[in-house]
């Protein structure tokens, strides 16, 4: 009996070592508990991903149940030998604009869905992030994408460009253009907020969220 | 070298995968360009945006689907139907245990053997071969999805219920045990945030009879004003044919909310 669960451990240990193609080829050879594993791995990598891209919290975490439901169901799909990584960002791009496609995008961003967590930095850091956020929010959301993609989640551009089904040299084309497009706005908006300064003097700038929006 | 030329390398820059001959050149650009030195600046700047923690029910809500996947999986009619059917559910095993029910038993695996054989053996050597398959997919997703609704809905946790009617919203069409499950939610759950939430799942699917007659019955039986209001609004919204007689009935119960009450009066108003 100390033998199976010494065993057990090891296999716990083996199991939190092992590289997530691994991995998913158990899940995909039915042993479904192993999916907690890549669970753990990345429910908080795609929880940002869909958090940054369409800022509401509460459709980030219903996409990112979806996408491990998906896994679940469309585990024999899963090409033995490739890297999961893609696999997972592919499954979780088509469950957003599945989403999209059922329920149609009536609101655009507003700043109540703003991030409630900050960094517990200096007052400037805290603008700036304010500032960027709100700046990020401002852009088409295939350029937001695309920088989320590269900047956040780490993905290497040749994996971007296999994700998006295009050229590597688009994929860097596109992320110059989207971080030269993000300047831009981060800029008015923070030429905006120093108007904003000197002409009402002594009020600083808050950023404007609603208390108690979240129900 | 102009910026243009410059903007070309500059995504590898970022990832630092330029030889140190393009990495010069470029930071050479930079010492003299501002425009470019602050795009290399916004996107160092990026990484003050913070890496958001999903809520700590995040990890409870995947076990729970886990756990339907699984139990769906080894048993799925004990798991569609509730409390009521895992004793139907174990019933059946015991008549397969009999020696009729062996006979069954084998015969349906002989069935499914003979099917399956001749079904894999033909399948194309494509992973998706075709539109049934995409299709059967689908509804199992669907199923699957039920399912973790209609287990989300027999929590303990009132927050967990409430992320189980979130999650029956996710479909178009309204399945009738999701339906009928949501309409007992409405009717019978503690807490009137997963009460009001139900409601609001149902108010999508007007064109259900059953779920306009379901909608009706509760107003009777529902304590809290919050609700009562909820229900009123969503009668008059409706304009069901039933409602204004309903309301008058209503109007009548004893130790009404006076608030309650004058809604319950202009929705007969507006409903006439």
């Amino acid at each position: 009996m100390k033998e199976q669960e010494r065993a057990g451990t090891e296999n716990d240990q083996t199991m939190k070592l092992a590289p997530d193609e691994d991995l998913m080829l158990d899940v995909r050879n039915g042993a479904g508990e192993t999916l907690g594993v890549l669970f753990d791995r990345y429910h908080t990598p795609l929880y940002n991903f869909y958090s940054k891209l369409t800022g509401d919290r509460t459709l980030s975490e219903d996409l990112v149940q979806e996408v491990f439901l998906r896994i679940l169901k469309y585990r024999q799909s899963y090409q033995p030998g490739t890297p999961f990584r893609a696999w997972i960002y592919q499954i979780a791009r088509n469950a957003r604009v599945d989403h999209y496609r059922k329920t149609p995008k009536h609101i655009t961003f507003e700043p109540e869905m703003a991030p409630a967590v900050m960094p517990k930095d200096s007052a400037q850091h805290l603008e700036e992030s304010e500032l960027l956020h709100r700046a990020m929010m401002q852009m088409p959301e295939e350029k937001r994408e695309i920088l989320i993609l590269s900047r956040f989640q780490e993905l290497r551009y040749d994996e971007i460009a296999r994700l998006l089904g295009c050229e590597l040299g688009t994929v860097k084309t596109r992320i110059h253009r989207a971080i030269q497009e993000l300047r831009q706005t981060f800029r008015q908006l923070e030429s905006g907020m120093i108007n904003k300064d000197k002409n009402s003097g002594v009020t600083k700038f808050v950023p404007p969220r609603r208390a108690g929006n979240e129900v | 070298m102009k910026c243009e030329q410059i903007g070309e390398l500059l995504p590898d820059y970022l990832q630092e995968s330029l030889n140190e001959e393009q990495n010069d050149i470029v930071e050479l650009h930079m010492a003299q360009c501002a425009d470019c030195r602050d795009e290399v600046a916004i996107w160092k700047k990026l990484g003050l945006l913070p890496v958001e923690q999903p809520s700590a029910a995040s990890r409870a809500r995947f076990e729970a689907m886990l756990h339907a996947y699984q139990t769906g999986r080894s048993d799925r009619v004990s798991a569609r139907f509730g409390r009521a059917g895992r004793a139907a559910g174990s019933n059946i095993w015991q008549w397969l245990r009999t020696p009729v029910g062996a006979v069954a038993w084998s015969a349906a695996l002989l069935v499914f053997g003979i099917f399956a054989g001749s079904y894999y053996g033909n399948r194309p050597t494509r992973p998706i071969a075709n539109q049934d398959e995409i299709a059967a997919m689908h509804t199992e997703l669907t199923n699957m999805r039920q399912l973790v609704v209609l287990s989300m809905l027999q929590q303990q946790s009132a927050s967990e219920r409430l992320q189980g009617v979130s999650w029956s919203q996710q479909e178009e069409h309204l399945d009738p045990q999701v339906m009928f499950a949501l309409l007992h939610t409405l009717r019978f759950d503690g807490s009137v945030d997963v009460r009001l939430a139900a409601l609001n799942a149902l108010s999508r699917h007007a064109g259900q009879p059953q779920v306009h007659k379901g909608v009706l019955d509760a107003l009777q039986e529902q304590q809290s004003p919050l609700v009562q209001v909820a229900l009123i609004d969503l009668l008059t919204e409706w304009r069901d044919p039933d409602a204004a007689q309903r309301l008058r009935n209503f109007e009548q119960t004893p130790n009404l909310n006076p608030t309650v009450k004058q809604r319950a009066e202009w929705a007969v108003s507006k409903l006439n």
